[in-house]
């Protein structure tokens, strides 16, 4: 039997921004993409609904927040030995959330990862909005919020500088960095399209700002090879940066003699969980966007499918971390870690490390399923679970082994209070407000980037073909599989 | 009048224009597209981007104060804790690093906005809102006597529209 001809790669290609592995069957011209996209902006009542509970859940946040400094930090449920609760576990969390974003836009723009193109604008949102909420964090947690200024390194009037061999002040850096740097890259990002709302509105004022946001920006060559270059750029400095943050954030813990924390796992398990975490919130956010804006054909099943491979593969590294952190409690010898490790799982918090490896190590196996990757319904509860067992598994890390250190009399009870959990949903309503102004003032999909998935319009060729020779016609797959 | 503005609906027809002005030697060209595409860069053969070079010295600019600014403060107050060194490298590389990045990226978005020419007060002249839509375009800015050269081969090679701007 002669052997099947193989496709010879043809020297002379060279990339668009994006290799369009993930095909969109239904989408057929540039004009299409512009319309459909900005019909996501107009405003609905849903989303009037949607964005009144979110700033009410941010107000019983902040109630409990002002209480908090007029009663003191004693309300949130500190005292010794548990001194870091909710506020550092939920710091941790949406640090955490954060990370999915750059993994898809950056670290999957330089693999040429066709599955990014529709989802990575959400995802670079969700990052921002996520760091703006862990950043206030450690200033819920201060007792004098006010003196938040202290945080950042500069020298006091005795010409005193911060600590710079302590893990928080690494932490200052790496978050300031890390939010500055996602949200240029999200604006950079954002430029030719809002050229495109610049040239589409009607509505003067609105024109004027969006021509403002745009720079003047006019699609020519020159700009564009620029663009190209600095987008690359940006992508190679967020892709170190992505996996240094969240090693950072890890410090934090893993500088500390402490049982189960002093352990050099800590910043891969960190960054692996954090961007496990994250496709978990890209998951809870893209599904609802995408049947509520009529964007099927733009986030196809194909494009969950192999985001689910992605959660899957991260799901399988978070569940060796945690293996392996019990291995080397028993293999190390430690009688402190030892019985930190049995505590965890059978100690007082038995059923948060349940939760924790339930939702983050077990049920994510069911993505071996192809047709569990592709069930909506299925791929939006699950993200739930996750987000709820991410949760629980920097509670697991913080608090058990706080109040479970070496000597038994330092032995102590935690429990969070409801000032704790409310200022916990309106932490959610804070990232919510944000992203739901977002979706309507801005497009949740990048336009131009989908464009250079699509074909262009051609004069002469009868196929659609590009011109260097190469086959971009959708369609090979038939839509009604992917949609 | 200033040049020439050209509106396509097709690709390879504005691909077809600039070959044949850039064979006639006509005037500056700028071709307008809603996408980046790698044919205009093979047509127009332009020269690398040099945002690189931004990117590489803000960084080598970046790792340097990342550095110095730990180790200047641990010689301005030398205090010798356990006997280890006043400046500890391992874990000021944490600064440099991300002092790096932070500058690296900043001066990657200034070497962007300098070659591309951004921000822009007006973007009035030879432009049309269809270019950021489905639409390319071919801007010829050109001597007088070449106006009537450069209008024929764009109606010749597809334009759907040909105009005049200043």
């Amino acid at each position: 039997m002669a052997a099947a001809a193989m496709p010879t790669p043809d020297p002379e290609r060279r990339d668009n921004i994006p290799t369009a592995d993930v095909q969109l069957p239904a989408v057929y011209s540039y004009t299409q993409v512009t319309d459909e996209i900005l019909d996501t902006l107009k405003i609905t009542k849903a989303w009037f609904a949607g964005l009144a509970f979110a700033v009410l859940c941010l107000a019983v946040g902040a109630a409990a927040w002002f209480y908090q400094i007029y009663m003191g930090l004693g309300v949130a449920g500190y005292h010794p030995p548990v001194m870091w609760g909710v506020y550092i576990i939920t710091f941790v969390f949406w640090v955490g959330i954060g990370h999915a974003g750059t993994l898809i836009s950056a670290i999957l723009y330089l693999f040429r990862a066709g599955f990014r193109t529709t989802i990575y604008r959400c995802a670079e949102a969700m990052t921002v909005f996520a760091v703006m909420t862990a950043g206030l964090f450690p200033i819920l947690h201060l007792g004098r919020p006010w003196k938040f200024f202290w945080l950042i390194p500069y020298p006091n009037w005795r010409l005193l500088w911060p600590q710079f061999k302590s893990p928080l002040v690494w932490d200052v850096f790496a978050i300031l960095t890390y939010l500055t740097v996602s949200a240029t890259f999200l604006f950079i990002g954002l430029i030719p399209d809002l050229a495109v709302l610049r040239d589409r509105e009607t509505n003067p004022l609105r024109k004027q700002i969006y021509g403002v946001l745009s720079l003047g920006w006019r699609n020519s060559d020159r700009e564009w090879r620029h663009f190209t270059r600095a987008y690359l750029f940006l992508a190679a400095f967020s892709t170190p940066l992505v996996l240094s943050v969240h090693s950072v954030v890890s410090f934090d813990f893993a500088m500390a003699d402490v049982p189960g924390w002093h352990t050099t796992i800590f910043p891969p398990y960190f960054v692996s969980g954090a961007i496990f975490s994250g496709i978990g919130m890209v998951f809870t956010i893209i599904i609802p966007i995408r049947r509520w804006f009529k964007l099927k054909h733009y986030v196809t099943l194909n494009h969950l499918d192999a985001a689910a491979k992605l959660c899957l593969f991260t799901s399988l590294v978070v569940g060796c971390a945690y293996l392996t952190e019990f291995f080397i409690a028993w293999y190390g010898g430690s009688e402190n870690e030892q019985a930190y490790f049995m505590n965890r799982v059978f100690g007082q918090w038995w059923w948060a490390a349940w939760i924790m490896l339930t939702c983050n190590m077990v049920l994510p196996l069911l993505l071996f399923s192809q047709k569990l990757r592709r069930n909506t319904t299925f791929l939006f509860t699950l993200s739930i679970f996750i987000n709820l067992g991410m949760w629980y598994e920097r509670f697991v890390i913080i608090v058990p082994s706080l109040s479970h250190e070496f000597d038994p009399w330092r032995w102590g009870p935690y429990a969070p209070t409801h000032i704790d959990w409310a200022i916990l949903v309106g932490s959610f309503g804070w990232f919510s407000m944000w992203f739901l102004l977002f979706v309507k003032q801005l497009p949740i999909m990048a336009i131009a980037e989908i464009k250079e998935t699509v074909p262009p319009r051609m004069r002469h060729a009868t196929s659609r073909r590009n011109l260097d020779g190469h086959s971009e016609t959708p369609g090979t797959i038939a839509a009604n599989e992917v949609l | 009048m200033r040049g020439i503005v050209g509106v396509f609906p097709e690709l390879d027809s504005t691909v077809e224009a600039i070959e044949e002005l850039k064979k006639l030697r006509v005037g500056d060209v700028t071709v307008y597209s809603p996408t980046p595409r790698h044919e205009f860069d093979d047509v127009l053969k332009a020269p690398p981007s040099t945002v690189r070079r931004y990117t590489l010295i803000g960084a080598l600019v970046g790792v340097t104060f990342g550095y110095w600014i730990p180790i200047w403060i641990s010689d301005y107050w030398p205090r010798v804790v356990g006997g280890k060194p006043i400046a500890s490298w391992v874990p000021y590389t944490i600064i440099g690093f991300e002092v790096m990045v932070l500058i690296g990226s900043l001066a990657t978005v200034a070497g962007f906005f300098i070659n591309a020419r951004i921000p822009r007060i007006t973007q009035t002249v030879g432009y049309d809102p269809r270019f950021s839509d489905g639409s390319f375009g071919i801007w010829v800015e050109c001597r007088p006597d070449e106006l009537e050269t450069v209008r024929r081969v764009l109606k010749e090679k597809g334009a759907e529209e040909v105009r005049g701007d200043r």
